[in-house]
């Protein structure tokens, strides 16, 4: 199981960022999530897998700066 | 500890005033030609329309200056306010400072934000706004000390020079035993020596037990404090509660400030962390997107960038709660404890280093081809002990390394100083020489624009290209993020009042990532509600982070995501319940607008603040050099013949480098006629006088100057 914005969900070998978000079904355009403390960016959603036990924060990074 | 004197040359006993409803509606105005001390009322109608913070300060220099004054005359002033939400410390974020001044690198108004308790500490001791005319040829020391109810004016000598001695040593002066009570502002001799110094702005950290400081670094206005002979400026105060600015519905405030400060204590932890790692967080995530500055901002993106990531500097950072001001649950502001630098007069001492944030570690790392967090917490340590803005320095060298790496100048010119991408020890030379004004250093301290026209008319080096590297607009450097592939962010940079600083608005992820605003339309929408709203954290006194940077759960659900309106709509709360003013989102914008327009009008009288004076370089729009263009072919190639619909088919590089060029400053210049437009501007950028009356700033003078601009009415 991996913890998703403080719910859990289900994990399977070889999921990748991008699996998660489509899992999820959440329509906003995600730029970053956090694996733990690993931050990971949209260019790298795909080839980026999520461990097993993971904590997934979805960060809404959109104006800040 | 050094042996140091301290004259009274003037003292005035005042009686305090309560701060009510957020205000002392009073100013104290300090004249160091012919040492004076006075405190001025402020009108109603002032309170009104500039509501306060960066508002007041403009006002206070409007009518200090002429069109004829510059930087360094006497008449020059420097202000520095709070804002009437400032020193709340149940509200993250609400200590702010605003500084406003004639700047030495543009020639205009410069405005600068920072953290540390001075503001609030000035505003209870019963100023709004402080005001600082003429020049002193001794070293002066300001004492405001609100508990006491006197001004004092020193002439010192025997104290360092170096910011980090002098505010431990002033805030232990001053103390009387409570250094929590103290904030100093000070700048140091680097600021002396350049044109790009800063002002750092202290606040006592009990658990370390020492002063700890934040920078007002833009726009040297550093540089015009110690010009004027300044020594310190020092605040003292005592007993901040949430009923210090008499706040017009109490229970109101509570209920608003605990929502917010509840919301950054759960969210930040699940967000960005900046409680434990400051803003390093932006630095991988930047360099992921292409979007790290590089080599003076010829690529966004480097291998070895993670070396300066968040990781680095979560093993680095002292831990602890490091709130530039009381109560604040954002408390970003983090340190290195311990840290021993290899250069200058610190060399192999233990120092505590303020930072580093992530503009000074793109800066004065990624931008200078430097992966090494070690020597980025030294260029902090020092440009801050100096009095040297990180941001001005960072990407002042990056133009001459980029110059020496061009060959347009060579070890002749810097003093036998190798200036390569990546030469760690001859950007920290450089930090050093700055700050005695010798050698090279004093030349890059001048800023980039006036270093173009010494390596043109000294050097002999090629203007153009210059023109086209040289990362400044208005004369001030360009702060930290790529902006080639983000028109919008372009715009951000390019038609900000004072100069390419990403405080107005940062719209690279609306832009660019999410694509929130394909046409010229939305942007410019964009390039009018960000930066008034930006605008009115500076009015108050309050930090923007809390607003959009930490982000409600239910955001992205809402219509406007990007505008964070539940937030908006808590900051209209606290406006309304310290203010007694009921106000919503849209008030708010107004308020902005009102002090928006009036700085455009200000820069306008200054001989600025027309459509030419937005213009950016070319490195910040798109690719300059054929190796810039080849690293991206891809990219700019399919811009080319999707977007353009031009046959690129037998093109080489530089003529496609040209074409691009052509299509991207006709998109830049486009963009500009649609923000003025909805800005109420004239197609020159200049405010329309139907924008001035319906903003209230309609003066005499503002109507004349408008006239003999060539707006009528």
């Amino acid at each position: 199981m991996i913890q998703v914005a403080g719910k859990q969900m289900a994990w399977r070998e070889g999921m990748t960022v991008s699996d998660l978000l489509d899992a999820l079904k959440d329509p906003h355009p995600y730029a970053v999530v956090r694996i733990n403390e690993q931050y990971v960016t949209r260019p790298n959603f795909e080839h980026t897998s999520v461990p097993d036990d993971a904590e997934v924060f979805l960060i809404p990074m959109i104006a800040g700066g | 500890m050094s042996d140091y004197t301290f004259k009274e040359t003037q003292t005035l006993e005042y009686k305090r005033p309560d701060v009510v409803k957020g205000y002392a509606d009073q100013t104290l105005y300090i004249n160091l030609s012919d040492p004076q001390i006075d405190i001025k009322p402020v009108a109603e109608e002032t309170k009104q329309r500039f509501t306060g913070g960066k508002g007041y300060d403009l006002w206070l220099l409007w009518n200090a200056v002429q069109p004829s004054t510059r930087w360094n005359d006497p008449e020059n002033a420097l202000c520095i306010a709070a804002g009437p939400l400032g020193g709340t410390p149940i509200y993250p974020g609400s200590g702010k400072s605003i500084v406003a001044t004639l700047s030495p690198t543009t020639g205009s108004v410069m405005d600068s934000n920072v953290g540390g308790y001075f503001g609030p500490y000035l505003k209870f001791s019963g100023f709004d706004a402080l005001e600082i005319q003429g020049k002193s040829l001794k070293d002066v020391v300001v004492f405001i000390d609100g508990v006491n109810q006197k001004i004092q004016l020193f002439e010192t000598s025997g104290l360092p020079q170096n910011a980090y001695e002098l505010s431990a040593i002033l805030t232990e002066h001053f103390a009387q035993g409570k250094p929590r009570n103290i904030s100093v502002v000070s700048a140091g001799p680097g600021a002396k020596n350049t044109l790009i110094g800063c002002l750092n702005f202290t606040w006592y950290d009990p658990k370390r037990k020492r002063a700890r400081y934040k920078q007002a670094g833009r726009g040297g206005v550093g540089t015009v404090f110690a010009d004027k002979g300044l020594k310190a400026v020092v605040a003292c105060w005592n007993n901040v509660t949430a009923d210090t600015n008499a706040p017009a519905d109490k229970a109101r405030l509570k209920t608003v400030a605990k929502m917010h400060s509840r919301e950054v204590v759960e969210l930040d932890p699940k967000q960005n962390e900046m409680a434990k790692i400051g803003t390093t967080h932006l630095v991988t995530i930047m360099n992921d997107h292409d979007l790290l500055p590089t080599h003076n901002f010829r690529y966004g993106q480097h291998a070895q960038a993670p070396n300066l990531g968040q990781k680095v500097y979560r093993l680095l950072f002292d831990p602890g709660f490091d709130g530039c001001w009381m109560g604040c649950t954002v408390a970003c502001s983090h340190g290195i404890k311990d840290f021993v630098p290899l250069t200058g007069p610190y060399k192999g001492k233990k120092v505590f280093v303020d930072g580093p944030e992530y503009e000074t570690i793109a800066g004065c790392g990624s931008n200078l081809g430097i992966f090494d967090p070690h020597t980025v917490a030294e260029m902090n340590f020092y440009c801050d002990a100096y009095g040297l803005d990180t941001i001005s320095v960072g990407t002042g060298i990056a133009f001459v390394m980029e110059c020496f790496e061009m060959g347009l100048i060579s070890e002749t010119h810097t003093g036998g100083l190798d200036l390569h991408f990546g030469n760690r020890l001859g950007a920290l030379e450089l930090v050093h020489q700055m700050a005695a004004g010798e050698g090279f250093g004093q030349i890059v301290g001048q800023g980039v624009r006036i270093m173009k026209t010494i390596f043109a008319k000294d050097f002999g080096a090629d203007p153009d290209i210059m023109q086209d590297i040289g990362m400044e607009s208005k004369g001030l450097e360009f702060s930290e993020y790529m902006t080639k592939e983000s028109l919008a962010q372009q715009g951000g940079y390019g038609l900000a009042l004072k100069g390419p600083q990403h405080d107005e608005a940062w719209l690279i992820f609306l832009d660019m990532v999410h694509n929130f605003m394909p046409t010229l339309e939305q942007k410019a929408e964009a390039l009018h509600w960000f930066p008034m709203f930006r605008t009115w954290f500076g009015l108050c006194g309050l930090c923007k982070l809390p607003w959009n940077d930490v982000i409600p759960e239910d955001n992205k659900d809402t219509v406007e995501p990007a505008k964070v309106m539940k937030h908006v709509q808590w900051y209209a709360d606290y406006f309304s319940a310290i203010t007694g003013n009921e106000a919503g989102p849209d008030d708010l914008i107004k308020m902005s607008e009102t002090v928006y327009n009036f700085q455009r009008i200000f820069n306008l009288r200054m001989g600025f603040g027309r459509r030419q004076h937005d213009e950016i370089p070319y490195r910040a729009v798109g690719p300059v050099t054929e190796d810039e263009y080849e690293s991206r072919a891809e990219r700019y190639d399919k811009q080319l013949t999707e977007t353009y619909k031009v046959n690129i088919d037998g093109k080489n590089t530089a003529e496609k480098i040209a074409t691009l060029r052509k299509h991207r400053e006709e998109q830049y210049e486009k963009l500009k006629d649609a923000v003025y437009k909805r800005r109420g501007w004239t197609p020159d950028g200049i405010p329309t006088q139907k924008t001035a009356k319906r903003l209230g700033i309609d003066f005499d003078d503002v109507v004349e100057l408008l006239e003999a601009n060539g707006v009528n009415s």
